[in-house]
């Protein structure tokens, strides 16, 4: 499989990328680890004529316990002991990313910014144009859910609802300087599989900063799909907990893999802070989570199921944390 | 901002100055350039893991690397892991346990598990059960190969 | 480096590591993508994004006059229809008036580079009549308003109906004291072999036309090639290079490589075709997607008195293997039980999707699955264990069944003993918690198709040449197809045995039909018995002629010679006799370099009623497995902890392989059971990757416990059978059984995916049915 002709730009520094992505617009991606973008190239899904390489920006590659450059490898992170100690959670969701060999070329910047997914839209050239293309790619409706307005194609990041529950921002820079925002805010809750995030033209994400915070509260990733290697989320849920004896003092619950974008679900943890987590809590709130989410069926497993497994996975990683057993009866 | 690099690149030692355009993928540059057939195209999309070689000693998909950003790194291949009159002890272990049976994936373990012995000489069971867990094999059921991988460990330790 | 051959061996029956690994291990392997030809083009297929259309016109002119192009081809060029099987030949290499599934070949180009190629494809234009389409197999068993085939039977999609009747059925019903049915549902799966399709042809001046393709029966390709483009087979050379995983997948000969000659031809320039990973699942040919009602009657003491199964299996856009697929989905049902009565009828319908074909099992794999799900739930209704059950109704050796099977050897009964003394079943089965169970599969399969797809019946199914000359080394030739299971290692193996000499002194030359006799392939497993045989005559015969100058060599006549390691002795006195070398040489006196030939045929057998002779074999290999499964009830999830896998192949001549084939076989298997599927919405396929088609990962794989226990078969070589596909057999019901002793839930539909062991659980629990207090 070929890639059609682009041109490769290979800024130096951040300055330069961020010129480079504000000049070519629309015309350009981004690359970073290519393990997501390079497959959707060869399949020739919204090519761009203009490449921006960010491998050489040797600042965007350094990482430390409070700072994580956007072009840090997966891998990287894997090996690095300090790290995998301090952020528990995290260090399972970059492990159970796809597989060891991609991620030892994707990095953290690609991962947070990971194409939506769906079975309609991650095909072929020929096997779309057989079909009709998608709104997400050459088309005008969708498959999924037939209308033409709105695209479910699912958020498959492993690594944001991870560092959603670690209070994680991320780090801008623009065409105006730099910014930073709450990791979740960097998504559009009210776009859709095509307009997914909040960066604007010439932007681009440079690090994640992990809070003090982020390195008291204990923290899980638990992540379904068919095998436990190769596979994008069926459902990825992350917490993270910080107790004050039986009290909650911090409580976040985050998930991706359901919907266009990765979300937390602090309307339901929220009133919990000051209170015990019981079992009776945990349940609760396994069971709200579970009734708000919407997944759609273009992914392998039925929707039903992924909804309903996420009350477990939201249970099991709660009572992971607290210690708690809030077994459903059996 | 050019257009691409002139192509100056190392693989196995050896410097390859030769022009190739940017789209060009590492793999494509190796087999059909480079004749260093060893290295395979099993899917082409980054799952499969036949396409494993080294970029800097780091066992890295070479259908998702553009042989330009490889540029100033050091590439290895499997004609470039072992001379003709001795192999590495992977590569010995797997074919004395039987770990090849077409042996299309074998390339792209062999790399795999040689990076794996180089950085971590005694894995566990588990270790090497989760390293190999991005090369795909349809024959063997993977027994053979783990086996193999821990004969290797055992002799270089 | 072979160990621990068994005493009367020096080779057989040890651990033979494959002679080609140190190839394969440094990447030097040479398969057929990694060969280049001077001036090579390259070829790209334009497929049919239509499921069902009628081909008005296709327009190529744009395409031909771009630079670059060198041929663009269409499929009136080389209309002859060809298919596997005699019977069948409804395929064409390039669409003929209809296109029949998204996928199917519209035509062809070659030129200098595959980016070229694509462009002049897309610059093709098609003038199609879109047809009603037909997805289910169901609906084309009616008659359908455009049937996808016109050979299809009475207006339908039916492609083959098969009907038998033995004994007396319904009177074995009705006298019954049990009886189960079982519905089974499996859709499709495929091959899914790491190396993807491609072919390389070459057409020379001298008339003559060379084609190197990954393909696991040469002889096929190279009929098929000849009938459709019209050469005398002397003219067409085969080459095979080393193959990356068949399965069966590359058994049929399949349209790309007759388009890549034609390319070749029409160009005059050799031409590669290389088929992308998509266009290998497009391809298929892989397991029938099948619905199968199994009804099984026994006596009051669990003694089978009847079959009774419907199968309804769905064929795709061609014939390919189709119509033995729909003998054997009732005639592989029976064994390794004694069957009584027994009524089938199996009816294969067309559909609009990528062809169905055979794949490792073949026609085996879903019958025997319901079958043996059917027997756990027998053995629970009668109140006997699932073992206990399965020896009651054990074929005895030298048997033969309703349906007129030979049955030489079977060590069922033995496989069923290791099985489960073992997996220590005795404490496990119903006496773990809820969660964890055992379950027994059991299988039999053909050691070689008995009826081979043959010019005539007469000719050897299995030829081995052997040269000598007097470097010493030996040059084995053979048309048999290595495509990973070590083919060329036992048949150097065996030639090295019978001669006595060391396996590094026989070279297995790649298979060429210009040198190589006609060998029937890769499939139906039936290498180790047949070329196992042909291989050993062959030897046998180079070893007399050893024999006859050693005789004058040593002064003592040939009968109490004997072969020692690299010399030839007088049998008790090792001291006296010459060396392998000085033998040879003195043979070759006045003759030069020696050859000899082996050949083997299956003897008669089977009946004489229609079909009488599918499934026959020469030999049947056994299996009882037992697996054990940790289920998570809230999930699903499960994972298949142990496979204790009795297997009889007979004697295992390399043990290393017979391990390699049931591990193999048994991660197959479980990816069928576990997630592999061929997901259709209508007719189009929605995971054509290899990231979206679930083969399981290392971390799923069990731990294999291999337990051979068969005894010799008297044909096989030095008594060996099958082991390339009876192992993957009793892998899926294995576990299924596991699956219902640890939560109490039957699964009749594949694969068992999470949402529906969650979804089994709660309707049992629904129904009030408790198990194992949960």
């Amino acid at each position: 499989m070929h890639l059609d002709p682009f041109e490769l730009h290979r800024p130096a520094s951040v300055g330069e990328a961020v010129e480079l992505t504000r000049k070519f617009g629309p015309a350009c991606d981004l690359l970073a680890g290519g393990t997501d973008l390079l497959p959707n190239y060869k399949m020739h899904l919204n090519v761009k004529r203009h490449l921006v390489a960010l491998g050489d920006v040797a600042e965007l590659r350094t990482h430390s316990l409070e700072r994580i450059g956007a072009m840090t490898r997966l891998g990287e992170l894997e090996r690095d002991t300090a790290f995998r100690a301090t952020y528990p959670g995290l260090a399972e969701a970059i492990g159970e990313v796809a597989t060891p060999l991609v991620r030892a070329s994707a990095t953290v910047g690609g991962n947070l910014l990971v194409e939506t997914r769906c079975f309609f839209f991650n095909q072929s050239y020929f096997w779309r144009d057989s079909l009709g293309y998608c709104l997400k790619a050459d088309g005008d409706r969708c498959h999924v859910v037939p209308q033409k307005e709105r695209c479910y194609a699912t958020f498959s990041g492993d690594l944001a609802p991870a560092l959603g529950v670690l209070n994680a921002s991320i780090e801008i820079a623009g065409p105006t300087g730099l910014r930073t925002v709450n990791v979740l805010d960097l998504y559009d809750a009210a776009g859709d599989g095509i307009r997914r995030h909040h960066l604007a033209e010439g932007e681009i994400v440079t690090a994640i900063l992990l809070p003090d915070s982020a390195r008291r509260v204990r923290s899980t990733y638990r992540k379904l799909r068919i095998r436990p290697t190769f596979d994008f989320p069926e459902l990825g849920i992350a917490a993270s907990l910080d107790l004050d004896g039986s009290r909650v003092r911090a409580l976040a619950i985050a998930a991706g893999g359901l919907e266009t974008y990765p979300k937390r679900f602090d309307e339901f943890t929220a009133p919990l802070v000051g209170a015990p987590l019981t079992a009776e809590a945990i349940t609760a709130i396994a069971d709200q989570i579970m009734r708000s989410v919407r997944p759609v069926y273009n992914t392998f497993l039925a929707p039903d199921y992924r909804k309903r497994m996420v009350a477990v996975y939201v249970r099991r990683a709660l009572e992971h944390l607290s210690g708690v057993r809030a077994e459903a009866a059996g | 901002m050019e257009r691409g690099p002139a192509g100056s690149i190392r693989v196995n030692g050896q410097s390859y100055d030769r022009p190739f355009p940017p789209e060009r993928i590492l793999l494509d540059l190796l087999r059909e350039d480079f004749n260093l057939t060893g290295t395979k195209r099993g899917c082409d999309l980054g799952t499969c893991g036949c396409c494993t070689v080294w970029i800097d000693g780091v066992p890295t998909l070479s259908c998702l690397t553009l042989a330009a950003l490889a540029e100033g790194h050091t590439i290895t291949t499997v004609e470039g892991l072992s001379s003709p009159s001795e192999l590495h002890a992977v590569q010995r272990a797997f074919v004395e346990r039987g770990a090849t049976q077409c042996g299309f994936c074998t390339p792209g373990f062999i790399m795999t598990a040689a990076a794996l012995l180089r950085d971590q000489p005694h894995p566990s069971r588990e270790e090497i059960t989760k390293a190999i867990s991005g090369n795909l094999c349809r024959c063997t059921g993977y027994s053979k190969i783990i086996e193999a991988i821990e004969v290797a460990a055992a002799g270089t330790g | 480096m072979a160990t621990t051959s068994p005493p009367g061996f020096r080779l057989l029956g040890g651990r033979i590591p494959y002679i080609e690994g140190p190839l394969k291990v440094s990447g030097r392997a040479e398969y057929t993508d990694d060969i280049k030809r001077p001036g090579m083009l390259f070829g790209g297929l334009l497929r049919s994004p239509w499921a069902h259309a009628r081909l008005r016109s296709i327009d190529v002119r744009a395409a031909r006059a771009m630079p670059g192009v060198f041929a663009v081809l269409t499929g009136e060029r080389y209309p002859t229809p060809f298919g596997v099987l005699p019977m069948t030949h409804d395929e064409t290499a390039i669409a003929v008036g209809k296109a029949r599934y998204v996928g199917d070949i519209l035509a062809a180009v070659a030129a200098s580079d595959e980016v070229t190629a694509e462009q002049a494809l897309r610059a093709i234009r098609v003038d199609a009549e879109i047809l009603p389409e037909y997805a289910d197999p169901k609906v084309g068993v009616l008659p359908v308003k455009e049937p996808i085939h016109a050979r299809g039977l009475a207006g339908t999609n039916i492609q083959k109906e098969v009907v038998q009747h033995f004994g007396d059925v319904d009177a074995a019903l009705r006298l019954a004291a049990h009886t189960v049915r079982v519905r089974g549902i499996f859709p499709g799966v495929t091959h899914a072999f790491t190396e993807p399709l491609v072919t390389i042809a070459e057409a020379t001046p001298d008339g003559r036309l060379t084609v190197w393709s990954a393909t696991q029966v040469p002889h096929y390709l190279h009929r098929s090639l000849s009938e459709v483009l019209g050469i005398p087979m002397h003219r067409i050379r085969v080459i095979k290079p080393e193959v990356g995983g068949g399965f069966g997948g590359k058994s049929d000969p399949l349209p790309h490589e007759i388009v890549c000659a034609a390319l070749a031809i029409e160009t005059g320039r050799p031409v590669k075709l290389r088929v992308d990973r998509e266009d290998v699942f497009l391809t298929n040919h892989g397991r029938h997607p099948t619905q199968n009602d199994v009804t099984i009657a026994t006596d009051p003491d669990g003694h089978i008195l009847a079959y009774d199964i419907d199968a309804l299996i769905e064929g795709g856009a061609w014939s390919s293997f189709g119509t033995v697929t729909t003998y054997y989905n009732g005639v592989l049902s029976m064994g390794p039980y004694k069957v009584p009565n027994f009524r089938y009828r199996g009816r294969r319908v067309y559909t609009n999707k990528p062809p169905s074909g055979a794949m490792r099992a073949h026609g085996g794999t879903n019958i025997r699955y319901s079958v043996e799900v059917a027997l756990d739930e027998l053995a629970e209704k009668i109140g006997i264990d699932p073992f206990e059950l399965r020896r009651r109704n054990a074929l005895p050796p030298g048997s033969t069944t309703i349906n007129e099977f030979r049955i030489t050897s079977t060590s069922f009964l033995r496989c069923l003993e290791a099985a489960r003394e073992k997996s220590g079943w005795e404490g496990k089965f119903r006496k773990q918690p809820f969660g964890r169970g055992v379950g027994l599969g059991c299988g039999f399969y053909i050691s070689g198709s008995n009826s081979p797809i043959h010019f005539t019946p007469k000719m050897p199914q299995s030829t081995v040449h052997l040269k000598v000359d007097m470097d010493g080394g030996i040059a084995v030739h053979s048309m048999q197809a290595d495509i990973g299971q070590g083919s060329n290692t036992l048949l150097a193996a065996i030639v090295a045995e019978v001669l006595g000499v060391d396996l590094e002194r026989v070279h297995v030359v790649r298979v060429d039909s210009d040198v190589s006799p006609i060998d029937l392939g890769s499939y139906s497993s039936r290498v180790t018995f047949m070329m196992g045989n042909a291989a050993r005559l062959a030897a046998e015969d180079l070893r007399n002629k050893l024999l006859e100058a050693a005789s004058h060599l040593v002064g003592h006549p040939v009968e109490q010679l004997v072969v020692g390691h690299e010399r030839i002795e007088v049998r008790h006195r090792p001291e006296i006799g010459t060396s392998f070398l000085e033998a040879l040489h003195a043979a070759m006196e006045h003759t030069g370099a020696l050859t000899a030939t082996g050949a083997y045929s299956s003897p008669p057998m089977g009946g004489t009623f229609k079909g009488a002779r599918a499934g026959t074999a020469p030999a049947y290999s056994f299996a009882a497995y037992v697996a054990e499964v940790e289920v998570d009830a809230e999930t699903g999830e499960f994972h298949v902890e142990t496979v204790w896998a009795a297997f009889d192949c007979g004697r295992p001549l390399n043990r290393l392989a017979v391990e390699g084939q049931i591990e193999g076989s048994i991660h197959m298997g479980l990816g069928q059971l576990m997630g592999e599927t061929m997901s259709y919405r209508g007719t189009r396929l929605m995971n054509p990757s290899l990231l979206e088609y679930k083969i399981p990962a290392p971390q799923q794989m069990p731990r294999v416990e291999c337990l051979l226990v068969g005894e010799d078969d008297p044909e096989g070589p030095f008594g060996a059978k099958e082991a390339g596909e009876g192992p993957l057999v009793a892998t899926l019901p294995a576990v299924a059984n596991a699956l219902y002793d640890a939560v109490g839930v039957r699964f009749a539909t594949l694969p068992i995916t999470p949402d529906r062991v969650v979804k089994g659980i709660e309707e049992r629990r629904r129904s009030g049915r408790a198990w194992k207090g949960a």
